[in-house]
């Protein structure tokens, strides 16, 4: 018996003895009422991830990431939010779950690594508690064995002198320590799936290697599946088995890791790749920044999103939005010119030609204006 | 490393000075050190870049020289003249020269303020030209950083994106015309897409203005792409010294290389090379570790490291290092001198946390009411290998020759 009264009785099967994906999410929308009209955070987004895998998902502020691996979740607010598309986790679909039973599914399937190690956990409360918590009340374990199981998860994800930790409040922790107590909290009740939405970010880059390291290690070791959300294509490169390019709540690029860093087709997924400084680059290396922001999700768009501040755009993409479009080898993408075509290279060499500032900037052509190109003008020429 | 000493500072044509620069904070048992004898020069026009974690005190420093933090000791000269015993009334002209820039761009500007209104400011604490001509400077500097001022001056930072307001910052510490822009983590807030407008902004301004720059960061990447001469800060100290290209192929000192390697390669092939990032986190500066405060967590650490404080020397052109035992020269470990020092390495002082040499291995748990975690048997990960302090003979360093061997 729970705190809750009786617990419902759901049956989810042990990882590995059912055919068929870990998490499969079919064309998951969520949005938001505001003042301004309805935010389309999530635009009909579709991914299967197996059991055992690493899915990074990536993209800028903005692109709905973050709002995705709560939507997976089920952890969107009920009003002002609209809400559709289907996610089965072994089979069972989360989005017509009740509250009750999505308390069994939390913790227990599925746990949630927040981005923000200084403000994720409660400032008031010890280690100890924070981690027990869950253990106590879903595991159902006692005192003394959630005590004992504790001490065991924070061994596991490298904090010494767990004992001591463990009668300490998260402002004695550093930041590093602290994003490690998160990680045990998750793994406390033993999950299938691990969303780690930007479990890094904050953190030096020391720091985050240890993070990364840890947590594809408790990965592998559990078998789990885990779901990467990150701005940073350099975290996902050597970490994930596939991943998603997020842009504007619309999945842009899909692809096995390995496929996408070789044969990038979605202009957007090659333009974050070289917008990050190298360190086999000379030092003053002109960085290939992206000019613009992502659009306002709350006016009408039209075309492919990326478009205005697309090297590759032509009119054609400004009037109507590519499909996600197949290539082989699990390459899913959207774009009508594709990096790497002949179409593509023939759009390029026009916006050059052209001098489209986008098209400049990528080329590495200093364009000192190119960052003032209006970020909506979806449209205009 | 995290060693004092000045023989990577400059004679000529040096328009910063920075000479056994100390800054305390607290006091009593609780005295933190935060930069400890730190010496550095940056010469006109140049842009040094100051690398490091959090906590090695790499923003104290950068405020120091731009004299938000009085410094309890040392030297700050600017153009000659001797910044730290100047009058409070000179302190706040010379402050006009130096400006800075922080991290956190949308929470360094006043949230209540329009954008026009905020980079005014600086021109109208100083009483600079008329209301016109003010107006005037502030809508032709956000221009110069990409802003348009009919568009986003009248707005609030609240309503602009962070880069925007990294913008609109970086405007307003040009209204004064500084020689010297401090830039503290300008872009460590930012997405990856818009640090590079920011650190491609940086860089014009730079040469068309003809700004000398410190540069704060604690990604040795975006450090590199900007600086023309790099410091690595480690725990209040310096331990190298380089050109950025220099750093990079070359790098001398242990931290410097563990640095470079934390970065993640945006390339799924780049292999680390069995490389180990570097294991625990910083020590206490409150009780350093003695002699070389980077010792802790060196896989190279010696006896000699524990008992002398490293100095800075050369060790190239233009290439300094703190370090007993540089990368570069080893193996020094080898001589007969290191037969006599075993073990290697005393116990750090009880209030420094050594190097905790944990693995990340596996739980020896399931809790009970969950399903057993694995049902597919898993190889044993490689777990991060520890910076062993005190490594044992099959896990020591392919720099290690054995001396009885």
């Amino acid at each position: 018996m729970s705190r809750w009264g009786r617990r419902p009785q759901l049956s989810f099967p042990d990882v590995g003895s059912i055919e068929g994906p870990l998490l499969e999410v079919v064309d998951l929308h969520t949005s938001f009422r505001t003042g301004r009209g309805l935010v389309r955070a999530v635009d009909g987004v579709s991914f299967n991830l197996a059991r055992g895998h690493t899915l990074g998902v990536v993209g800028e502020s903005g692109s709905g990431k973050t709002v995705l691996s709560r939507s997976i979740m089920g952890l969107v607010p009920g009003t002002n939010v609209e809400r559709s598309g289907t996610v089965r986790l072994s089979g069972h679909d989360i989005t017509a779950m009740s509250l009750d039973e999505l308390r069994e599914v939390w913790g227990m399937q599925i746990a949630l690594v927040f981005q923000d190690p200084m403000t994720a956990l409660n400032p008031v409360v010890r280690i100890g508690r924070q981690i027990t918590e869950s253990l106590r009340l879903r595991a159902g374990l006692d005192r003394k064995a959630a005590y004992e199981t504790s001490v065991a998860l924070l061994k596991s994800v490298g904090i010494p002198a767990p004992e001591q930790r463990l009668r300490n409040y998260p402002h004695e922790l550093s930041g590093g320590m602290r994003q490690r107590v998160m990680i045990a909290i998750a793994l406390a009740c033993g999950p299938k799936l691990l969303l780690a939405d930007e479990p890094t970010t904050g953190l030096d880059v020391t720091v985050q290697a240890q993070i990364l390291d840890l947590l594809a290690a408790q990965q592998r070791e559990r078998h789990m599946g885990m779901i990467l959300v990150t701005h940073d294509l350099g975290v996902v490169a050597n970490r994930t088995d596939d991943i998603v390019v997020m842009y504007a709540g619309r999945v842009v690029e899909q692809a096995p890791t390995a496929e996408l860093f070789a044969r990038t087709r979605m202009p957007y997924t090659e333009a974050l790749l070289r917008s990050i400084p190298r360190l086999a680059e000379a030092s003053h290396t002109r960085l290939r920044a992206i000019p613009g922001r992502p659009p306002d999700l709350a006016t009408e768009l039209k075309g492919c999103r990326f478009a205005p501040r697309c090297p590759y755009a032509q009119d054609h993409c400004r009037k109507e939005e590519p499909p996600l479009r197949a290539a082989g080898q699990g390459h899913l993408f959207r774009c009508w010119y594709p990096v790497g075509s002949a179409e593509g290279d023939a759009a390029l060499a026009y916006n050059v030609a052209a001098r489209v500032p986008a098209a400049l900037a990528f080329t590495g052509i200093p364009v000192r204006d190119a960052a003032l190109v209006a970020p909506n003008a979806v449209g205009s020429a | 490393m995290a060693g004092s000493g000045t023989a990577h500072l400059r004679s000529d044509d040096v328009l910063l000075r920075v000479e056994h620069l100390v800054v305390e904070f607290g006091s009593g048992r609780h005295r933190v050190r935060a930069v400890s004898d730190v010496s550095f020069d940056v010469a006109k026009g140049e842009t040094l870049g100051l690398v490091g974690e959090s906590g090695c005190g790499k923003s104290t420093t950068g405020r120091a020289v731009a004299l938000v933090h009085n410094p309890n000791s040392g030297s700050v000269k600017f153009d000659g003249t001797e910044l730290t015993s100047m009058s409070r009334g000179e302190m706040r002209q010379a402050r006009t020269k130096i400006q800075m820039v922080f991290q956190d761009p949308i929470s360094s500007l006043n949230p209540r303020r329009r954008v026009l209104d905020a980079v005014i400011e600086p021109m109208s604490v100083w009483g600079i030209g008329s209301k016109e001509e003010r107006r005037a400077k502030a809508r032709a500097t956000l221009e110069s950083v990409g802003i348009d001022p009919d568009d986003s001056g009248g707005r609030r930072p609240t309503e602009m994106s962070g880069g925007q307001c990294q913008r609109v910052s970086i405007a307003r510490a040009l209204m004064l015309e500084p020689t010297v822009l401090v830039c503290d983590e300008p872009v460590s807030a930012l997405d990856v897409s818009v640090q590079a407008q920011i650190l491609n902004l940086l860089d014009d301004l730079k040469r068309d203005r003809g700004l000398t720059m410190v540069f704060i960061a604690h990604d040795l990447a975006v450090v590199k792409n900007v600086s023309d001469r790099v410091a690595v800060m480690y725990l209040g100290k310096l331990c190298e010294v380089a050109r950025p290209d220099d750093l990079y192929h070359r790098p001398e000192h242990p931290y410097t290389e563990a640095l470079l390697t934390s970065i993640p390669e945006p390339d799924p092939g780049a292999s680390r090379n069995g490389k180990a990032t570097l294991a625990g986190d910083l020590p206490s500066p409150i009780n350093p570790p003695s002699g070389c405060r980077f010792r802790t967590r060196c896989a190279f650490a010696q006896q000699k490291c524990a008992e002398e404080e490293p100095q800075m020397r050369a060790i190239g052109p233009d290439h300094f290092v703190a370090c007993h035992f540089p990368l570069g020269t080893n193996p020094a470990p080898s001589s007969a001198t290191a037969a006599s020092v075993q073990p290697p390495v005393a116990p750090p002082p009880p209030a420094s946390p050594q190097a905790p040499s944990w693995s990340v291995q596996a739980p020896d748990y399931t809790p009970a009411g969950a399903p057993a975690p694995r049902s597919t048997p898993v190889p044993p990960t490689p777990a991060t290998p520890p910076a062993p302090t005190l490594p044992a003979p099959s896990e020591r360093s392919p720099l290690w020759i054995d001396p009885q061997g």
